[in-house]
Parts: C-alpha cells; sequence; structure tokens
C-alpha cells in the first residue's frame, strides 16, 4: 500500500516537470491566442469570428494556406514513395551493402536544416551543380528549381527520409518472418506479399509517419524561408512576416490559430492510430 | 563579552560587509574609480558592424580610457531584439538599472520606448561632441539616440555593360526594361537596399516628407498605387522573372556573378565588398536624382543604464575624428559628423556617393509598405 502509494508519488515527481512546462509554455498561451483571436472590438460583448473573416478575405493569406497545404502533401507523398522501398530493401536485404546505407541514410538526421538548405541552393541554383549537369546532356531550358515550390519540396524531402525510413523500418522490422514465408509457401510473389501481408499489418506506423511528416513540414520554417520564393510562401513564414515586419500580431496570431486547426486535423489521426494500435497490443 | 556578545558582533560585522557589497554593486562610489568599469554594449548589426565595435571602436576607447572594460553582445540581424527591449522595459518599471548600457537597434523600437521614458535625450551637455553632428538626423529622433555613422543605399552598376549610369529613378526604370533579367531588388521584408528601390517607385509620385514624419494614417496609402503599378510591371523584366532574393548580401553575390548587372546596393556594404575584391573590378557606385532613402544608425541609451557615466564618455568619444575615421576606413560608412570635420581625401573618394538621402518612411508606413509591397507586387503576379 505504502509501496504503490511511494510509486505514485513518485510517477507523478517525473511527471510534474514536463507536464508544468506543457502548461504553462503551451497550453495556457495557446489558450488566450485562441481567447484573442475571438475577442470582440472594444466596447462590445461576446465573442466573434471577424478577425478569421478578416485574414481570410485577404486573397494573398488564401493562397499561401493553400499553397502551405499543397507544398505539405507533395512532399509527405514524395517521402513515402522513396522511403518505402528502401525501408523494404535494409528489412530484407542481406549482406554488408545494407548495413552501410543504413547509416549513410541517416546522415541528413545530423545536418541542420540552415546548412541543408544553403547546400541545396548551391546544388540546384541557375548556376549550380544539376543545372550545369542539364547542360552538359544539351538541356538548356528547365524550369528553375529553386526560390519556388519546387526548391522546398526537394529539400523538405531530403531532410525528412530518414525519419521517415527509421518509423516505416521499424514496423516492418516488427512483423514476423514466419508470416511472410507462409505466405510464400502458399504461393504468394512478391508483389502480392507486400500489398497482402506487409502494407496492412504496417498501417499503423506508417499513419504515424505520415501524420508527423504532415505535421512538422506544414509547420516548418527554415527551408521555405530560404529555398522558397516570394509568392505564395508557406505559413510559416507568412506568420513571421505578420509579427515582425508587419507589426500586425492579431493577423498572425489568428494565421496561427487556423494552422493550429489544419495540424490538429491531422493529428487526431495519429491520436487515433495510435490508441487502435495500443488496444491491439493489450 | 560573553558568547552571545561575540556572536552579535559578528553580525554585524557580517552586515556591514553586505551594505559595503552592495554599495559597490550599486553604483560607482568614490572607491569605484579604481575599479575598472564594465560596459555592457547591445549592437544590432551585419558580422562588419560587429568587426567595426569589436576591432576598432572597443580596443582603441579602451586603451584611450583604461578604466572602462567593454562586454560586447552583438544582436546579428538584430536577433534577439524584443528580448532586449521586453529587459529594458521590465527593468525600467520596476525601478532598476539595466544592464543593457547601449543599445544600437533599429528605429521601431526607439519610438516605442519613447513614450515609457525608456531613453536619455541627448544633449551637448552630456556629450559636448554632438555640436559636430548635424542637426536634422539628431532632431529626426528627438535627440534619443546618437547618429554615430550613416549609409545610404545607392544604384551598383556594372561598367562592362552598362555604358552611361542612371542619373535618375526613371533611368534606371528604362534602364531594366532594355535590358530584361539583369536587375533585382532585394525582398523589402528582408533588406534595405531592397526597401530603397521600393520607396522610390513610390516616392515618385508622392512627397517623402508626407511619410516619414510621425503621423500615421493608412487611408493616405492609397496614394502608393501608382508606385505598385510601376514595379508590378517591372516584374517581368527582374531576374529570374521577379524573383527577388532575401537580404543584402544575396544581391551582392547575383552582382558578383554577373547573373545581373545593376541593383540596389547600401553604399557601406557594396563599398565594402567591391574593396575586398568581392565584386567584379567594374562595379561603380552611383547616387541618382532625387537620392534613394539612407539611414543614420543610431545608438541609444537606456535611462536606466548602470554605467551612465562611461557610456556618456563614450559617446563623446565616438565623434572624435578617430573614431570617425574607423567607420569610414573599416565599413565605408558615412561619418556620424558634418563632411566638413573630415579630411579633403574621403571627401573626394565619397564625391559619387554622398550626396545625402531620402528620409525611410516611418516605422508604421515602412510596416505597410513591406505587406502591400508583398500583396500587391509579387503576389499580384
Amino acid at each position: 500500500m505504502t509501496g504503490s502509494r511511494r510509486e505514485g508519488a513518485l510517477g507523478l515527481a517525473l511527471v510534474l516537470p514536463p507536464l508544468l512546462l506543457l502548461v504553462f509554455l503551451i497550453v495556457l498561451p495557446a489558450i488566450t491566442a485562441v481567447l484573442d483571436t475571438l475577442a470582440p472590438p472594444p466596447g462590445a460583448s461576446g465573442l466573434t469570428l471577424a478577425r478569421y473573416a478578416q485574414v481570410l478575405s485577404a486573397r494573398i493569406v488564401r493562397a499561401d494556406i493553400a499553397f502551405s497545404v499543397v507544398v505539405t502533401l507533395v512532399s509527405v507523398a514524395a517521402v513515402f514513395c522513396l522511403s518505402y522501398p528502401l525501408a523494404l530493401y535494409l528489412r530484407f536485404a542481406e549482406g554488408r551493402l545494407p548495413a552501410v546505407l543504413a547509416v549513410l541514410f541517416t546522415i541528413p538526421l545530423f545536418v541542420p536544416v540552415v546548412i541543408a538548405s544553403f547546400a541545396m541552393i548551391t546544388f540546384l541554383v541557375n548556376h549550380g551543380l544539376i543545372s550545369t549537369v542539364l547542360y552538359h546532356l544539351g538541356i538548356q531550358r528547365f524550369p528553375p528549381l529553386v526560390y519556388n515550390a519546387t526548391g522546398i519540396v526537394l529539400t523538405e524531402v531530403w531532410a525528412s527520409i530518414p525519419f521517415a525510413v527509421l518509423i516505416l523500418g521499424a514496423g516492418l522490422q516488427a512483423i514476423d518472418d514466419a508470416l511472410i514465408d507462409s505466405a510464400r509457401d502458399v504461393g504468394a510473389g512478391r508483389l502480392r506479399t507486400f500489398v497482402s501481408i506487409l502494407l496492412p499489418l504496417n498501417a499503423t506506423p506508417t499513419m504515424i509517419a505520415l501524420t508527423l511528416l504532415f505535421i512538422s513540414i506544414f509547420g516548418s520554417f527554415t527551408i521555405p524561408y530560404l529555398v522558397g520564393g516570394n509568392a505564395p510562401q508557406m505559413l510559416g513564414v507568412t506568420m513571421t512576416n505578420y509579427l515582425t515586419q508587419y507589426f500586425r500580431r492579431a493577423e498572425a496570431v489568428t494565421m496561427a490559430v487556423i494552422a493550429f486547426a489544419i495540424s490538429a486535423a491531422v493529428g487526431a489521426v495519429y491520436v487515433v492510430s495510435v490508441s487502435r494500435r495500443e488496444r491491439g497490443t493489450v | 563579552m560573553g558568547r552571545a556578545g561575540r556572536r552579535w558582533s559578528l553580525l554585524v560585522a557580517a552586515g556591514t560587509a553586505l551594505a559595503v557589497l552592495v554599495a559597490g554593486f550599486g553604483g560607482p562610489g568614490p572607491a569605484g574609480a579604481q575599479q575598472p568599469v564594465t560596459l555592457n554594449l547591445y549592437i544590432n548589426g551585419d558580422t562588419n558592424i560587429f568587426d567595426l565595435w569589436q576591432k576598432g571602436f572597443i580596443p582603441a576607447f579602451t586603451k584611450r580610457y583604461p578604466k572602462y572594460r567593454v562586454n560586447f553582445v552583438g544582436l546579428l540581424h538584430g536577433n534577439g531584439s524584443d528580448g532586449v527591449y521586453d529587459k529594458i522595459l521590465a527593468a525600467k518599471r520596476a525601478g532598476r538599472t539595466t544592464d543593457v548600457d547601449l543599445w544600437e537597434t533599429e528605429p521601431g523600437f526607439v519610438t516605442q520606448g519613447i513614450p515609457e521614458g525608456l531613453w536619455v535625450k541627448l544633449s551637448a551637455k552630456l556629450v559636448p561632441n554632438i555640436t559636430k553632428v548635424p542637426t536634422e538626423p539628431l532632431e529626426a529622433a528627438d535627440y534619443y539616440g546618437l547618429p554615430y555613422r550613416g549609409s545610404s543605399v545607392v544604384i551598383g552598376y556594372n561598367s562592362q555593360f552598362v555604358k552611361t549610369p542612371p542619373k535618375t529613378f526613371d533611368d534606371v526604370v528604362a534602364w531594366i526594361k532594355a535590358n530584361p533579367g539583369k536587375f533585382t531588388y532585394c525582398d523589402p521584408n528582408t533588406c534595405g537596399s531592397g526597401q530603397a528601390f521600393v520607396t522610390a517607385a513610390i516616392y515618385r509620385y508622392v512627397s517623402p516628407a508626407k511619410y516619414a514624419g510621425k503621423g500615421y494614417d493608412a487611408k493616405e496609402e492609397a496614394a502608393w498605387e501608382p508606385g505598385w503599378k510601376l514595379l508590378r510591371d517591372l516584374q517581368p523584366a527582374m531576374y529570374n522573372n521577379g524573383f527577388h532574393p532575401n537580404g543584402n548580401v544575396a544581391v551582392l553575390q547575383l552582382l558578383a556573378q554577373q547573373n545581373i548587372w545593376m541593383a540596389s546596393v547600401w553604399s557601406d556594404m557594396g563599398l565594402d565588398f567591391y574593396k575586398r575584391g568581392q565584386l567584379p573590378k567594374s562595379m561603380r557606385f552611383t547616387q541618382i536624382t532625387p537620392p534613394l532613402i539612407g539611414d543614420d544608425s543610431r545608438v541609444t541609451l537606456p535611462a536606466g543604464a548602470a554605467h551612465l557615466e562611461g557610456v556618456l564618455t563614450l559617446l563623446n568619444w565616438l565623434l572624435t575624428p578617430e573614431a570617425q575615421m574607423m567607420v569610414i576606413d573599416m565599413v565605408s560608412g558615412y561619418p556620424g559628423i558634418d563632411w566638413k570635420y573630415m579630411p579633403a581625401s574621403v571627401r573626394e573618394r565619397f564625391k559619387d556617393v554622398a550626396k545625402g538621402f531620402s528620409p525611410y518612411p516611418n516605422p508604421k508606413y515602412l510596416a505597410d509598405v513591406k505587406r502591400l509591397w508583398h500583396e500587391k507586387v509579387v503576389a499580384g503576379q
């Protein structure tokens, strides 16, 4: 009895610091921010959506929101398509090469995004490596690869692949070899094994990877700031401009709440996936 | 004396020691003259300005006044300025001194802090050398800040490709249209040289004085419409079909790689890059008429600065020819004191660019210039 109480107290003590941090640095400011955006003009009472209507009435803000969502979805899709085969290869291939590759592909994890962004710029810019190679191949006219959506997607993909491979790979690792072997025994080919066994069994890690990727790319600032163009811009850059350049705090906060709502909707998918897995294992 | 008495005397001794300590930290007492006084300078700027302070001003000043030491805090591109402002404001509201003895920052923060009584109003009584400074830049900030150096935006051009340098803003516009893809200015959200080109387009149709003063009325911005149209029409003729890079340096790099042949650049940065051989030998700089915007960089003195006397000594020294020559030699800036106090050779070197400059719009109008440029010029494509 006392032992369990002491354990409970210890548990609480361990949880308390991060919990307090969460409450005072994230939850409370977020609540006040939301209330701020709903506050009526001086003299009136009640809550109003006027600020949202005002912010969303600007064509450029709507364009930035749509741009952010599209760039994020394209980046997530590209990351998924590139990292799934890599994760499969690392799971099933044997020998020294996969072991070396497994180390190599994590490199972007250890490169700060600022450096990665500048590296991408020198790589992709007009007189950069890629354009020089294309030029020597006889391709002289091609769309600009940097300072636009293409540049953002390429850099986000480069920076996100290791994370996606790690999560997808961990999920694949957890699948019992016996299941795959028995599928092969009854005559399933590679594609069939992938579609009927691996994909469904790995669905939860996949959902987790996709949602976390969406949230982190959607909210990114450094990459779109450095690699993106003048307009449209991603919401992280737009919000920063409204706050620090245009001195329009109210609009910046309103956009932040909108961005939060979009991320929260995607986050809900994550929560559902995780809780389904918890129920599944218990 | 018994044991109790001894304990009491110990307490008294400890109390006295504490009092002396507190007094010693509280301010420069008579004994403080022997102790070195450390001044904390918070300087906002690019690395060239950090070098000017750390390799120029500070060693020379501490050599001349050995009783002072300097603790330099660099705020690169103004990062962390909000925190410094909050710190000064919090100290003021709590009635304490602040360890920010001197702050070089953007006019926006200074304007914001005036009603709060955050700054020292300078005068010839506090800083005798201030009489050498032209009155306009002092009055522009109501004497809340010392304009110790200046620079303006000028037109940089590669004389290998540009045979007749532009003399007016219309000349520049005509050249851009005749040479598509060979000009750009940086995103005005990220740099002053871009703001200069954008305001030049606006000032083409309105009087700068109206927007440089202290008043603000968003309705007055309707008069900027022709300026926006001019800029929008120029977009297809800009580098890369209308791309504006982030920051002053990015534009200089485009000039260096000869991707572009002309751009608006800061006089000090352009001359400095040229001097270091980072721009083509054929690069030249010229000021157009009416001149592009420029600004005096000010250092502002918090009213609650802990080492007021030392900072005033530093400010007075900053206005001596010794310090002002460092501005010229190290960052190719304009002197804070009147040109007539500078050597003739210096005046000759700067004759093409030092023609005064147009005023910045006040911080509120400037914020709207940046926002509307984004809305009406680049997003309107």
